[in-house]
């Protein structure tokens, strides 16, 4: 009898820990299933938040473990750098001036995005953005110089803001250029970046030079002008030699 | 929570239609009338169009159930439609779909445990769903490759294709799809699933080839309707093009030009032929044509068609919440069925120009 009951706490015993067991061993494989399903969700967040600096189709490919080739595509390039940012820089408190230059690419950023441009990359305090680099847009250079438009009403809106704060004024130039342009993903192993290679980027950059030259806060390229909708009032300007292009660049000022 | 959640979505901006008739109507051949039918009762081929090309029609002689589901979530995922997405994911779990096959699919389409034929289908529908370019011959072969037929690989480019046009309504009208978000973990789901997928299965078929009378081979976009002849989705095709074309809340020579713009957007080059042919029927000159689809605008369109060409160019690549903004501001410019027949326009011209990827043209 004794013996009976010791077999039956024993089997009984026995079930407890088996069943013990199997719990732990479940338990750890739902918290490793959770810890893997998190990690793809971060792991798709990250995919989406990538698809908004780099083409998907690029963010795919990277993930497939391949580096995409470069392509060639016509693009509209847009450079704006402040005018005369550098002596303000040194007279307004750095924390300030992280704000200002912050609120100044939020809102240009803006512009641009709203007229489908991409924000490329922040130089200083430049900006570089792309038409027609992510997805073909055969409306890209009304977009891009809509998005001009769109920057100088934003610029004049935040300097009515500076003003009643008691800061000064900002001004910028703006070069804009069309062409074609070698887009890949480009820079070392530790860093590379999705960029359009060229002269493209080169013309719009060194456009925007002109700007002070010319007195004029938008400047487009003649190759660019030739493809605008005739609604853009367009003041032609005289040829103007840039540095690293062989032959004069005709220029024109967009009045609105 | 899927990361589809977190993205921006606006309030819902439409009064939902009520006409018996269409809801018995869709009802009758659905079994339910799906949400985002409910927001264009004002320009009824819209809702017709869902029980006319439904998947439960028997409208597909290659394409699987579980294979229709998931290139719809995959489609609606791609397109960032909440809705649908929602939609397609609680229809994959009723219909048997395990909870952990589903995330693998939507987190991670490239690695996921699948089918290689599944994932040749997948991936090219979502190609063909993105804005341009178009899925090239490479990419169709991948799918002749993976064994798929020119039937079936027409009638997958379809599924995506309509997916497409249903993403557009239902995320320009936002429809709300936090029900529908939080409906495969209710325990009522849970209980009746079984018998939901009963009833959704039962309605399933694989019908005969079918085959276009002479006077179904003509009208708009005939050429890309009667490459699908032989598949019983032509025929419905063809209905729903014909009753879109001949709704009067917008002009033909309208419906043209938004066709043309998305056509031109998505490169899609015989469409834009065809698009202009019909534009020119409606006496639009080819030089105002020329210049909308340089400019998208002209002297010689009216406020309506100013509107409908910008917007048309706006839903070929989007993101909701902006695109919806900007159907709530149009809301007050066009009437109320103007404005619905514009969206549907829109995102048929959005499926049928990319169904030109499947259409080999001659020229």
């Amino acid at each position: 009898m004794t013996v009976s009951w010791l077999l039956a706490v024993g089997a009984l015993a026995g079930i407890t820990l088996l069943g013990v067991l199997w719990w732990r061993e479940r338990a750890e494989a739902t918290r490793l299933r959770r810890r893997l399903e998190d990690a793809a969700g971060n792991l798709e967040h990250l995919q989406r938040t990538f698809s908004r600096f780099v083409p998907e189709a690029v963010v795919e490919q990277v993930i497939a473990g391949g580096l995409p080739a470069g392509e060639r595509k016509e693009v509209t390039a847009l450079f704006a750098d402040l005018a005369g940012f550098t002596p303000l820089a040194e007279r307004i408190e750095p924390t300030l001036l992280v704000e200002i230059l912050n609120d100044y690419f939020e809102r240009m950023s803006r512009a641009i995005t709203e007229h489908r441009g991409r924000v490329s990359t922040f130089l200083g305090d430049g900006i570089l953005a792309l038409f027609g680099a992510f997805e073909p847009n055969p409306w890209q250079g009304d977009d891009a110089v809509r998005a001009a438009l769109a920057m100088r009403e934003e610029l004049a809106d935040y300097n009515r803001e500076l003003a009643e704060k008691g800061l000064p004024n900002l001004a910028f130039g703006v070069g804009l250029h069309r062409g074609v342009g070698v887009a890949g993903l480009v820079g070392s192993r530790e860093k590379k970046e999705f960029a359009i290679v060229g002269r493209t980027v080169n013309v719009a950059a060194r456009v925007q030079d002109l700007t002070r030259q010319h007195d004029a806060d938008i400047l487009v390229t003649e190759d660019l002008a030739r493809t605008l909708d005739s609604h853009f009032s367009l003041r032609p300007l005289p040829a103007a030699e840039l540095r690293g292009i062989a032959k004069p660049v005709a220029v024109y000022a967009v009045e609105r | 929570m899927s990361a589809m959640e977190e993205i921006e979505w606006e309030e819902c901006w439409r009064e939902r239609g009520h006409d018996p008739e269409l809801e018995r109507h869709l009802r009758s051949s659905l079994g339910f009338v799906p949400p985002p039918a409910l927001y264009f009762f004002d320009c009824p081929w819209i809702p017709r169009s869902f029980a006319e090309i439904g998947y439960l029609q028997g409208n597909f002689r290659h394409v699987g159930w579980e294979l229709y589901e998931k290139l719809n979530l995959v489609v609606s995922q791609e397109n960032s439609c909440r809705f649908c997405f929602a939609a397609y994911r609680f229809l994959l779990r009723v219909t048997g779909v395990p909870e952990d096959r589903i995330r693998r699919l939507e987190q991670d389409l490239l690695s996921a445990d699948i089918d290689p034929s599944e994932r040749a289908a997948l991936d090219f529908a979502r190609k063909l769903s993105r804005s341009n370019p178009l899925p090239s011959r490479e990419d169709l072969q991948k799918l002749r490759d993976a064994g798929f037929g020119d039937e079936a690989l027409k009638e997958i480019a379809f599924v995506a294709a309509h997916m497409v046009a249903v993403n557009q309504l239902a995320t320009l009208a936002a429809v709300p799809p936090e029900r529908w978000e939080r409906l495969p973990d209710r325990w009522y789901v849970r209980l009746t699933g079984p018998l939901i997928r009963r009833r959704f299965l039962s309605r399933w078929r694989h019908p005969e080839a079918d085959h276009l009378e002479p006077e179904l081979r003509i009208g708009p976009f005939a050429y890309l309707v009667n490459a699908f002849d032989g598949l019983p989705i032509a025929r419905s095709m063809r209905k729903v093009i014909d009753e879109a074309w001949s709704s009067p809340l917008l002009t033909r020579r309208a419906k043209a030009l938004i066709f043309a713009v998305v056509a031109h957007g998505l490169g899609s080059a015989r469409a834009e032929r065809e698009a202009a042919r019909l534009a020119a029927n409606e006496g639009l000159e080819a030089d105002a044509l020329e210049e909308v689809l340089a400019h998208l605008a002209s002297p010689a369109l009216d406020a309506v068609e100013s509107e409908a060409v910008t917007f048309a160019r706006e839903t070929i690549w989007y993101q909701p919440a902006p695109i919806q903004r900007r159907a709530r501001q149009l809301s007050e410019k066009l009437e109320r069925a103007q404005l619905s027949e514009l969206v549907g326009i829109s995102a048929f011209a959005n499926m049928l120009c990319r169904l030109d990827a499947v259409v080999p043209d001659a020229t």
